[in-house]
């Protein structure tokens, strides 16, 4: 094993795979936010008062909050009125048929491997598209419509369904929750809707796709999926960005609610441009994820793989408020040159009996620093409650940093919460064993990796596992796929 | 700079801080020293007293216990050799260990008489008070330090301390038996008392050291802020055994520094009972050299409307250190229980192996427990883990002792007793074990929901 | 296939093998029997390319090539198979992926085609049976969970598949019930050839009976003293190995 520090010079130097720029003509708001900023975006999507007046309070809660202090990293400073609020491309903003669709957009979405013609499409996977600002296309409307589904971008619903939305937007991230949440309930600009009728189990995976493409703009999508009682579904999105010098933000919400018996799966494959080697450019992931299980027996799931940006913060988490409910939270980060990620999950025991399960994976190579924070909270309510965590850390190369911080907090003398965690170096004995049998360092390196986020890998659809499974692979082989 | 007006402490400990800069007492002092005090008490002013917006203190909230009116103990009036004030001896009978072979003193908020029970002290150990060390120029170095980070209580402490123990033990002295020091506060008044206590132990050197904390009850409240730092030389051993057993009006909060070097161990032993509605404990084991060894134990009984907080900080600096940490809680009535237990290492210390345990048991109703475990790892040669359990009796357990005719509270009892075994039985001394299960047997009955 | 002149090798400067050599023909069986700490670990970890043994003097060809010069998967790739002492466990990674990748490489490196899925899976069906190797045991983790027993019937199950031209046996047999042994010994007996050989490193005579060495060599204070035919074995097993000591030092004396 003498090439040890090849493998991490490697693993340092991969170039990001997707960094390229689409040549489109964009429609881009002025850079800034004030309540001008606010009505442009509002007016450019024809929305109701109602709307208005909630964006409106959430730039007020935004300006009466500040930039938190508790990461684990130093906070770069953002200039908020550096950056522009809105970009659509220019020609007509929902396409009736692909047909109409820019060709150069299709073409870009071909070469991030997300098809958009129904016939080469990934069979058994419904995709909205998200290009800056707005929502491109929804493949599969039709046939989901049938069963009574709902899928459409966040701007169509609030036109077509307006009451749903009004019930639920900010119902569980509200719009004074932290200063990115205020930001995005003021600025956001479009993302997917879902819901998904009672007892109506979804027959296939829904998949937005985000790309951030235009300089100086930052990405602003609000996510709302409603599962009825007694059904189910999966949900993946999936994000990229061109190389720039520049940061940019990316600052999403994402409501999830489950009602009585519901089930929602809500898997994430994150590769944001990381930035390069020295740090420079990349996007800032901060991202407000939040689900609650309204009803009894309910269930919500969430399954990350982060390997972009070059700064995740997140903490996608579950409200466990019906009785017997259940929340799960599976993450594999893998960070590398100066990228940083600081993300785990929030439980909150409320009902009685409900369970948690939290599974993280840390990888931390280069000089890439990877936190664990977590919360596992237990009211007095909570009674039988139920936490395991187990959360492991591997180091490769020995200017990383791997940390771990978890909160537990129980005030039930019947609940059992379970934390273990591990912070390893990766195993010289494992891949001398693997080179003894003529596997070279770096693909037992790949191996490995594989084998240590297996846990949280086989929890994705299984298209997408495959994807995850190789993205992991490339992240670290240094081979460029 | 913080102005707290609105804690009448704030300002006692300002007045005596001017008061102590007047007095002759500090007058006496290396102008390093005072330095180091004027260093601490800017950082203290600036820093105050913490609230939960600190991350420290985020589950400990003192702001009920900084309402109450409190006097500085000790400031003025010193001159000579220090005199302790007059004490229940029933206290004292309380914190003995039977059948322990010891070295016996006690000191009465902070002050020590002189006295040493149990026969004259061996060749190689010194101790003397910290009144005398502290204006002694051979030895004022060990309180110049003036580097407290944000530890609020530890720097008001640097600031204001007149008193404690100073032990010193010569390099390749092996004290056989024990030192119990006992730890008395009393006071018809209600007043802040800060002892300071400074162990050297040389190089190769052993010692062990029984610290037991009373104090007397009544309608009084006796606020004790004590900061202990202990060198533990070149591969020299300590062990070091606190029981905290103090009355519901005290509040006690203990910060602890150790600095090990190279090839030594070091063993604490931290007991905390129910009395005390406040305790807060801040040990920190720095590993400045490597191959260094440390293990941490705690247990913490916590009942009424107890608070028992411990922080806990593990500092890998060097290479080829070991450190374990066990930490178990009975959380009982009303009581909460925080543990926040850190391990840092940093790049350069490769070849760490570093682990931390915390097991809680929470028996009643309205008991919490809060437990942060945290690592902090900069190097990739290393082993750490960490876990934190929060549950309740084994229902198995406890059928199986009912089924062989125990009843429900004596099997509880008898289940407290097991869980708290894996730590009593790390103790070096039978004795020790046998007085720390009486204890916890006895706080039991009064125990469950 | 194997010529070892002269290794001496040591780790964090303690020095193991002092002057050991060994020529090892296609078509044979050598056993390596020594006394604890004799080196003979060591000899199979430095023959595998295990980063943290250096060698200082001497040399090794395998093949005709100079195996010191190349990392552990070149050994590997060229025919060089360590069935290990403790073999590690790999969490999550699967026995059959993981095999399946290194053959990929092996066959890779010697400008073969790829085995697709169904060739692969009848190979390992066949070698499986060879070895009596049980399929729920290909589908796990590597090594998680197995027991001792089931880790060293994993090496020969490996060794089956990778077709090596020399395999080193680091004390398969520690560990291994009389049955285990047996079934061990078998698989390795089936895949002997006039084309390949074996070193079998062990500290009693027990597998010997099982598999028959052509050559058994006694390895002590890091080097070769004493070689000769499976009878040295029996030798060794009657009087142990002190009177090889005092042998030895006689010989010490006279140089």
């Amino acid at each position: 094993m003498g090439n040890d520090n090849e493998i991490i010079d490697n693993i340092a130097n991969k170039e990001y795979e997707f960094g390229f720029v689409t040549d489109i003509e964009m429609d881009v708001a002025p850079a800034g936010l004030n309540e001008d900023t606010i009505r442009y975006i509002s007016a450019k999507k024809n929305e109701p008062e109602w709307l208005l007046e909630w964006r409106l309070k959430g730039l007020q809660a935004f300006r009466k909050q500040q930039l938190p202090t508790w990461q684990n990293f130093e906070m770069p400073e953002i200039d908020f009125q550096k950056i522009s609020y809105y970009a659509a491309p220019k020609s007509k903003p929902k396409y009736d048929s692909l047909d109409q669709v820019d060709p150069e957009l299709l073409a870009t979405f071909e070469k991030l491997g997300i098809p958009l013609n129904e016939q080469k499409a990934l069979a058994g996977v419904a995709v909205d598209v998200v290009f800056d600002s707005v929502s491109v296309t929804t493949t599969y409307k039709e046939k989901l419509k049938e069963l009574g589904i709902i899928f459409c971008s966040f701007g169509e619903a609030v036109k077509e369904h307006p009451e749903l939305v009004k019930k639920y937007v900010g119902s569980v991230v509200p719009h004074s929750d932290n200063i990115f949440a205020a930001l995005n309930a003021a600025a956001f600009s479009d993302g997917s809707f879902v819901y998904i009728p009672k007892g109506v189990r979804c027959p296939m995976e829904l998949s937005t796709y985000f790309r951030i493409n235009t300089e100086n703009t930052g990405q602003f999508e609000r996510t709302l999926i409603i599962a009825d009682e007694g059904s189910y579904v999966s949900y993946l999105e999936g994000c990229t960005a061109p190389m720039r010098d520049e940061n940019q933000l990316h600052a999403a919400v994402v409501e999830l609610i489950a009602l009585g018996n519901a089930e929602i799966k809500y898997s994430t494959v994150q590769n944001w441009y990381p930035g390069d080697k020295d740090g420079k450019g990349g996007i800032y992931n901060f991202v407000t994820k939040r689900g609650i299980c309204k009803g009894e027996n309910s269930k919500i799931s969430w399954t990350q793989v982060e390997t972009g940006s070059s700064i995740t913060w997140k903490y996608p988490s579950v409200i466990l408020q019906g009785d017997n409910s259940t929340g799960e939270f599976y993450s594999v980060a893998v960070t590398r040159n100066k990228q940083i990620a600081d993300t785990g999950t929030k439980m909150y025991h409320i009902g009685r009996n409900t369970r948690s399960r939290i599974i993280s994976k840390g990888i931390s190579a280069g000089e890439g620093q990877n936190s664990y924070r977590g919360l596992v909270q237990v009211g007095p309510k909570a009674d039988s409650a139920r936490n395991f965590t187990q959360c492991d850390s591997l180091l490769i190369g020995d200017r990383c940093g791997a940390h771990t911080f978890p909160y537990i907090e129980s005030k039930n003398n019947t609940a059992t919460v379970e934390h273990e965690a591990t912070t390893s170096k990766i195993g010289e004995d494992q891949i001398f064993y693997l080179n003894q049998r003529g596997i070279d360092s770096e693909k037992a390196v790949a191996l490995i990796i594989n084998g240590y986020a297996k846990e949280v890998l086989n929890q994705l659809p299984m298209e997408f596992a495959v994807e995850a499974q190789k993205l992991l692979s490339i992240t670290l082989e240094g081979s460029v796929g | 700079m913080t102005q707290q007006p609105a804690i009448p402490l704030f300002e006692e400990v300002v007045n005596g801080y001017n008061n102590l800069s007047a007095s002759g007492s500090a007058g006496q002092e290396s102008s390093d020293l005072r330095r180091a005090r004027q260093t601490a008490f800017d950082k203290f002013r600036l820093l105050g007293f913490p609230t939960i917006k600190n991350e420290d203190w985020k589950y400990t909230n003192i702001n009920r216990f900084l309402k109450e009116d409190f006097a500085l103990d000790g400031i003025v009036a010193e001159a000579g050799a220090p005199v302790a004030a007059a004490y229940p001896k029933s206290l004292v009978e309380k914190a003995a260990i039977p059948e322990l072979d010891c070295y016996q003193l006690v000191l009465v908020n902070g002050a020590w008489s002189g006295e040493v029970k149990g026969g004259p002290l061996p060749k190689g150990i010194h101790l003397l008070s910290v009144a005398a060390a502290r204006q002694d120029p051979a030895l004022s170095a060990w309180f110049e330090k003036a580097e407290w980070g944000n530890q609020h209580f530890a720097t008001l402490n640097a600031a204001l301390f007149t008193n404690g123990l100073f032990i010193r033990v010569d390099a390749g002295a092996a004290i056989e038996k024990p030192l119990h020091v006992i730890h008395v506060f009393t006071s018809d008044r209600n007043v802040l008392v800060q002892p300071r206590h400074v162990w050297v132990v040389g190089k190769n050197a052993e010692l062990s050291v029984i610290e037991s904390v009373v104090s007397s009850s009544g309608d009084t409240k006796i606020w004790a802020n004590s900061l202990s730092e202990i060198n533990v030389q070149t591969d020299a051993k300590v062990d070091h055994v606190v029981i905290q057993v103090s009355a519901p009006g005290t509040r006690l909060v203990h910060h602890t520094t150790v600095r090990q070097k190279k090839q030594s161990l070091y063993n604490n032993y931290t007991f905390t009972l129910p009395g005390a509605e406040l305790v807060r404990n801040d040990l920190q084991a720095r590993l400045e050299e490597d191959h260094t060894e440390t293990h941490l134990y705690g247990l913490y009984l916590a009942a009424g409307q107890q608070l028992i907080d411990n922080h806990t900080l593990v500092d890998h600096q060097k290479p080829h250190c070991f450190s374990n940490e066990l930490y178990k809680g009975v959380l009982l009535e009303e009581s909460t229980g925080v543990f926040n237990g850190k391990v840092y290492v940093h790049q350069d210390a490769q070849k760490t192996n570093a682990f931390q345990q915390n097991n809680n048991l929470v028996i009643s109703k309205k008991a919490t427990i809060d437990s942060k475990p945290e690592l902090e790892i900069f190097a990739d040669d290393v082993k750490c883990s960490h876990g934190s359990t929060v549950g309740q009796f084994s229902e198995e357990a406890l059928f199986y002792l009912q089924a062989r005719g125990i009843g429900e509270a004596s099997a509880k009892a008898l289940l407290i007793n097991a869980f708290a075994f894996d730590v009593t039985e790390k103790l070096k001394y039978p004795a020790v074990e046998t007085y720390i299960n009486d204890l916890i047997s006895h706080h039991i009955p009064v125990a469950h929901a | 296939m194997l010529i070892i002149k002269n290794l001496h090798a040591g780790i964090e400067g303690k020095q193991i093998l002092k002057g050991l050599n060994l020529t090892v023909n296609a078509g044979e069986v050598h056993a390596i029997m020594g006394p604890n700490g004799a080196g003979k670990s060591s000899l199979a970890s430095v023959l595998a390319g295990r980063e943290n043994y250096e060698v200082t003097e001497g040399e090794v060809s395998f093949q005709g090539k100079d195996l010191l010069d190349m990392n552990p998967e070149t050994r590997a790739r060229e025919g060089l198979f360590l069935a290990f002492q403790y073999p590690i466990e790999i969490p999550g990674v699967s026995n059959i992926n993981f095999l399946k990748t290194a053959l990929g490489e092996i066959r890779a490196y010697k400008n073969l085609p790829p085995l697709d899925a169904k060739e692969f899976l009848a190979l390992s069906r066949e070698k499986q049976k060879l070895v009596e190797f049980d399929a729920k045991l290909v589908n796990r983790s590597l090594n998680e969970g197995f027991s001792g027993g089931e880790k060293k019937r994993n090496e020969i199950f490996q060794l089956a598949m990778l077709e090596p031209s020399l395999s080193i046996l680091d004390e398969t047999d520690s560990g291994l019930d009389i049955d285990a042994l047996r079934i061990v010994s078998k698989g390795v007996n089936k895949l002997r050839s006039e084309k390949n050989a074996f070193i079998i490193i062990t500290h009693y005579q027990r597998l010997l009976e099982y598999i028959v060495p052509d050559f058994v060599h006694v390895l002590a204070n890091g080097r070769i003293v004493k070689s000769g035919t499976k009878e040295l074995a029996l030798e060794l097993e009657e009087k142990g190995y002190d009177w090889l000591k005092e042998e030895k030092e006689q010989e010490a004396t006279i140089i």
